[in-house]
């Protein structure tokens, strides 16, 4: 069913995230790097899409994995690494908003990327540019609940557990950020 | 397009790729976690440095600030109770059996840092 399709659903071989887990806590420095090699560019992806700043994102990332590295004994056995590490990380990423809102007067520009080039404007019209284009100018809390959607699938718990929300809330934000996508999307398509 | 349909919203965002990391990103994070150098002191030995340095201070203190009387007159008085000591027999008989034991010991144990020297100069 293509609606239970997740991004992040462990296809690797090799141990489980809790293995791994147990390992680093018993000195092996490798299994650590196999999580982070796991879960990189997920992190990355959910705090660029947060932050909309690829520095900011990238120490956003570094941050949520040295905290997830610090604080590994605190993760609870049976627990799933990817929401865990999610949640770290999103909390990093509203850190970053807050210090960001509480120095400037101003609301925050959407930092879109740099102007097209040539190059750029020719795939411009691809599907996942536009889609990219489109959930980038969704207001930020339902940004991050998309975002969370798209890299966990319909785990509306997870989402919660990452969000610190209720699953009531999240089914609403979801639901309204699919309602946000299509009329920009559908906005766009006019333009066209 | 149409996007009316919530499968095929769906379609959409599951197909969307994941944002490229910068290259270095991955050996940033190790290098922050699983990599990092260990420091070159342990927390107990900064402990006993800083106690050291502290000591030192206190010294330099204790001469700068006395005259160096305050302290000459304390090394005098560690000075005079370590002769006393010594020169009272039962003190070094104790010394002197102390010393022995600690030497048959190491022949019997077969601790004897001054072997490896004395079997190269055979050589």
């Amino acid at each position: 069913m293509l609606a239970e399709v997740r991004r992040i659903e462990p296809m690797h071989a090799g141990p489980e995230d809790g293995q791994l887990v147990t390992m680093t806590l018993g000195g092996n420095g490798e299994a650590f790097a196999t999580l982070v090699e796991r879960y990189d560019r997920a992190v990355y992806h959910l705090a660029y899409r947060t932050l909309h700043d690829v520095e900011e994102a990238r120490d956003a990332t570094q941050e949520a994995f040295f905290k997830a590295y610090r604080s590994l004994r605190t993760f609870k056995p049976g627990a799933k690494f990817s929401t865990w590490i999610f949640a770290i990380a999103y909390h990093a990423c509203c850190d970053r908003l807050n210090r960001r809102k509480r120095y400037s007067n101003e609301e925050l520009p959407d930092r879109a990327d740099p102007a097209p080039g040539p190059e750029r404007e020719a795939i411009a019209l691809d599907e996942a540019r536009r889609l990219r284009a489109a959930i980038d100018a969704l207001p930020e809390k339902y940004r991050t609940v998309i975002t969370l959607y798209h890299l966990q699938g319909k785990q509306y718990d997870e989402i919660a557990e990452v969000l610190g929300l209720p699953m009531g809330t999240v089914k609403t934000h979801l639901f309204r950020a699919k309602e946000h996508l299509r009329k920009l999307l559908a906005a766009e398509e006019v333009t066209e | 397009m149409r996007y009316d349909s919530d499968d095929e919203l769906d379609r959409l965002l599951f197909a969307l790729p994941l944002e490229e990391p910068p290259e270095d990103l991955r050996a940033a994070i190790l290098t922050a976690t699983v990599y990092r150098p260990s420091p070159i002191f342990k927390p107990w030995e900064i402990a006993m440095l800083g106690a050291l340095a502290a000591v030192v201070v206190w010294l330099l203190g204790v001469i700068v600030l006395g005259g160096g009387t305050l302290f000459i007159d304390t090394v005098e008085a560690i000075g005079r109770r370590g002769l006393l000591a010594l020169s009272n027999y039962t003190t070094l008989g104790w010394i002197a059996a102390g010393g022995a034991t600690a030497i048959w010991l190491s022949i019997f144990t077969g601790f004897q840092p001054y072997a490896k020297g004395a079997n190269a100069q055979r050589r």
